[in-house]
């Protein structure tokens, strides 16, 4: 497989997170490609226009890399704190309309704003990895974070209030939960998932421009999430390597690409509603695993 | 002492007066009924105190403090628990989880132990899970602790929501309808329950619920709510043979 | 003063296009309590269909390049025709987006999903046939009715008076047929609670395809005047009309059927009165409302509150 593929697959599995978190919450957020945005936008704003940032020898610098994430984290992560308190008494459709909403003023402003480069956007972002291995192992370790976070917050006191809320917000709240703050947590992650994401997309791709928060992303994006399963961070992970890669891998099918992508997720929930990943089917997989795979002590747990 | 102050209570529903002029004092440590015909507003008044809906009028007192118009989260806090008469259990999450939410007030960890797995995150972890297990054991729920709850026989449900609500540790339990669809045996084995747990855990109980010879058998005092006023308060022997009570609810029939 | 003359004819003449839009994703709405993502698809399906049905000819980039039918129709039947083909493609996506979900009882969220799949299928299948240029419905189509009209002194073009007459027609058909019928009862009575109306004998499943029909017909039409006044875009030109759609659905109360047009003419003009140096806005302003509509009264303009049982 072409290493440039590995990349945008894994760039498809953190923002198939960065759709999970909230609705692990009960929350259909679509705002991701929002935070994606002006992730990417501030990247490709400070690495074209900071000359301090580009440092002295040939490749744009790794710790610039990383500055522009922490800027983008702070960004969208007040962005979220503020927009959310406001869009989060919604609930259900409405939610999902007023952030498909908010996903398209921002990308008609970055159309229309002039130091955002219009509707051509922002050329010749520059590299910090020579090679596409380099962005993959990069994005790599990204998402290894990303899944580590996700997988012990599950299992803590937060993950545990947030499912409490899918399940059913009033007895939540009579449980004692703040459910206002416990989703905003959500959506807040969320947001800084999508916006760390676009500063390395930014960077992988060359060059950025509005067409790339638009509402298309936003339903993409939660395909992911749907066709894998949104009850473990698994499904997301893994919706979004498979949804990425489907287009391309359907290549040699030429002109009828999007159409099969257009009838897998037609017939993908129909046939698996839960998704592809569910507790269920890994507790079965986990049973029938072969000999060789040891038990790991598990600490902790009786 | 008084724990709870309910005063001149009244909630209105667009034309209908759900509660109007509820007085009541919920004395520590009592086990307080209310009874009441269909839509007589026993409920509601559950939905006012645990801060689900808004009150018209009046105040609700918690100790000294007035609560009406604070958010759910918030009264839970200060020890409230209850339980849902359509049941409202976490239909996805196990039953040792149903109970971990229970206990989210009293869980919380600093959140960088927890993401490192620090052993202190670990150690406070494995003992909430062994306060649940000891919680679904008293409810005779431990062999299905790992069972989904909408896998759950209906009477389990209903003893899985009371385990829920008092691993918050509250002083105050609002039990709606608790003994609703089960057998006389059953009904029995739940008015020991109350007693015990009253007694176990130093608790004060609010109960609503229909079965009369029940409610006399296990309340200190009975409150009686008929069109969302309150008709009578006292002793169950007092209640019994309040007039206005015999002629709206019992019937003649005590 | 000519110039606000035409300024709200503008309006108006937007307005009920997307009055019409927003009506079909009210009426599926209404029933399912869902979101039809295939809809955008059947407007442009519509657009299609009609340029077809007046004798249009196919460019030289799909498989059916230079096509050209045999016959070419007058406007009206054409998009009447084009309404007709779309609400038979609606009542396909029904069937395999929606239909399959609501028998297992799946999470309606589900149908967002399948919906959008049946949408990029269509729009994806019709690039492939007719390729992805853009096409426009020719000036002569009209027969002898004049390009424009002067009225009290304000130039307006014929298209947008035409556009405006029927778009009115067919909201005030719905309207009629929605109170006075009996089908259209049996529509509120599924809308209102699909369980109890399956228990007086209405066949619910029945009032769900009538929905669909007509959400497809509506959309058809809509996608055929936009062809005549404006141009057919390509094959994804619905898709801003479809989220425009939303807009206008939230503004006006969803499920409710006067909001939506009383949406429509609000975004409609709204649209019509940004000035022209922030044209480039334009396509925000049905979002800026959305969203204020959202915050401030959820239900929307017509819509009824919202309220949860405890």
């Amino acid at each position: 497989m072409e290493a440039g593929l590995l990349v945008q697959m894994l760039l498809g599995a953190l923002l198939g997170l960065s759709v999970y978190l909230p609705l692990r919450c009960g929350q259909l957020s679509l705002a991701t490609p929002g935070f994606f945005a002006i992730g990417g936008t501030v990247a490709a704003l400070l690495s074209t226009r900071v000359p301090a940032l580009a440092g002295s020898g040939s490749t744009y610098p790794i710790a610039s890399v990383l500055l522009e994430m922490v800027l983008a984290a702070l960004l969208t992560g007040v962005l979220a704190l503020v927009l959310g308190r406001m869009v989060l008494r919604l609930r259900g459709i409405y939610l999902a309309i007023a952030t498909i909403a908010l996903v398209e003023i921002l990308r008609v402003v970055t159309l229309n704003l002039e130091f955002t480069g219009g509707a051509v956007g922002i050329f010749g972002i520059p590299q910090p990895f020579q090679s596409a291995e380099g962005y993959g192992a990069f994005t790599l370790v990204l998402l290894a974070l990303v899944c580590w976070m996700c997988d012990r917050l599950e299992k803590t006191r937060p993950g545990r209030a947030m499912a409490a809320i899918r399940d059913d917000e009033l007895a939540a709240a009579s449980q004692g939960i703040n459910t206002a703050d416990t989703k905003l947590l959500a959506f807040v992650l969320s947001a800084l998932v999508a916006g760390i994401t676009g500063v390395v997309a930014a960077h992988f791709l060359n060059s950025w421009n509005a067409k790339l928060g638009n509402f298309d992303a936003s339903i993409t994006t939660l395909a992911f999430v749907v066709l894998g399963g949104s009850r473990t961070w698994l499904g997301p992970v893994f919706g979004g390597l498979l949804l990425t890669a489907l287009p391309e891998l359907l290549r040699p099918v030429g002109d009828l690409r999007l159409i099969v992508f257009g009838a897998v997720i037609l017939v993908g929930p129909l046939i698996f509603p839960q998704g592809l990943i569910t507790l269920e089917r890994l507790q079965a997989l986990w049973r029938r695993r072969p000999p060789w795979l040891a038990l790991p002590s598990n600490r902790g747990r009786r | 002492m008084t724990l709870l102050t309910v005063r001149d209570l009244g909630v209105r529903f667009g034309g209908l007066q759900a509660l109007r002029g509820v007085d009541l004092a919920v004395q520590e440590g009592e086990i307080f009924g209310l009874l009441g015909p269909n839509g007589a507003g026993k409920t509601t008044l559950f939905n006012v105190i645990s801060g689900l809906t808004p009150a018209n009028t009046g105040s609700v007192h918690w100790q000294e403090r007035a609560i009406a118009g604070l958010s759910s989260h918030r009264i839970a806090r200060l020890g409230i628990a209850r339980t849902f008469q359509n049941l409202r259990l976490f239909h996805s999450l196990s039953c040792l989880e149903n109970v971990l939410v229970g206990m989210h007030q009293h869980a919380r960890q600093p959140p960088l132990a927890a993401l490192l797995q620090r052993p202190s995150f670990q150690r406070r972890e494995d003992q909430l899970q062994q306060q649940a297990l000891e919680l679904l054991a008293l409810f005779g729920l431990e062999a299905a602790a790992q069972q989904r709850a909408a896998s759950l026989s209906y009477g389990d449900r209903r003893r899985l929501e009371m385990a829920r609500a008092l691993a918050s540790q509250p002083q105050l339990l609002l039990l709606d309808e608790p003994a609703a669809g089960m057998n006389p045996a059953e009904k029995e084995e739940l008015r020991a329950l109350i007693k015990r747990l009253t007694q176990q855990f130093q608790l004060t109980v609010l109960i609503i619920e229909h079965h009369v010879p029940l409610m006399l058998g296990l309340c200190d005092r009975l409150a009686v709510l008929n069109f969302g006023q309150r008709i009578a308060l006292g002793t169950p022997e007092q209640v019994r043979r309040d007039p206005a009570v015999i002629e709206a609810y019992l019937g003649g029939n005590p | 003063m000519d110039h606000l003359l035409q300024l709200l004819l503008n309006g108006l003449a937007v307005g009920a296009v997307y009055a019409l839009f927003a009506l079909g994703y009210t009426l599926v709405f209404s029933v399912l309590g869902v979101i039809n993502f295939a809809h955008g698809a059947l407007f442009t399906l519509g657009a299609y269909f009609t340029y077809l049905l007046i004798g249009g000819a196919v460019g030289a980039n799909g498989l059916i390049a230079g096509l050209q039918l045999p016959f070419a129709l007058p406007f009206w039947l054409a998009l009447l025709l084009a309404g007709v083909g779309a609400a038979a493609v609606a009542l396909v996506v029904e069937r395999i987006a929606f239909r399959p979900l609501r028998a297992r009882g799946s999470d309606p969220l589900l149908a967002l999903i399948t919906s959008l799949g049946a949408g990029v299928i269509l729009v994806n299948l019709i690039q492939l046939l007719v390729g992805a240029e853009s096409y426009s419905i020719p000036v002569g189509t009209l027969g002898s009715l004049p390009v424009a009209l002067s009225i009290a002194g304000a130039k307006v073009r014929t298209v947008q008076l035409l556009l405006l007459a029927i778009a009115g027609v067919l909201l005030l058909a719905l309207t009629i047929w929605i109170d006075g019928s009996r089908s259209g009862k049996a529509l509120q009575a599924v809308s209102e609670d699909p369980v109890t109306a399956q228990l007086l004998g209405i066949n619910s499943g029945r009032m769900i395809q009538i929905a669909f029909g007509i959400s497809g017909f509506l959309a058809g039409m809509a996608g055929g005047l936009v062809g005549l006044s404006v141009s057919i875009a390509g094959p994804y030109f619905g898709i801003g009309y479809g989220l425009k759609g939303l807009g206008v659905l939230v503004l006006g109360g969803l499920g409710s059927v006067p909001g939506a047009v009383l949406g429509g003419l609000i975004i409609g003009l709204a649209e019509a009165c940004v000035p022209a140096d922030f044209s480039g806005y334009k396509d925000a302003v049905a979002f800026g409302f959305l969203f204020l509509v959202l915050l401030i009264r959820p239900q929307g303009l017509l819509g009824r509150p919202l309220a949860e049982k405890v």
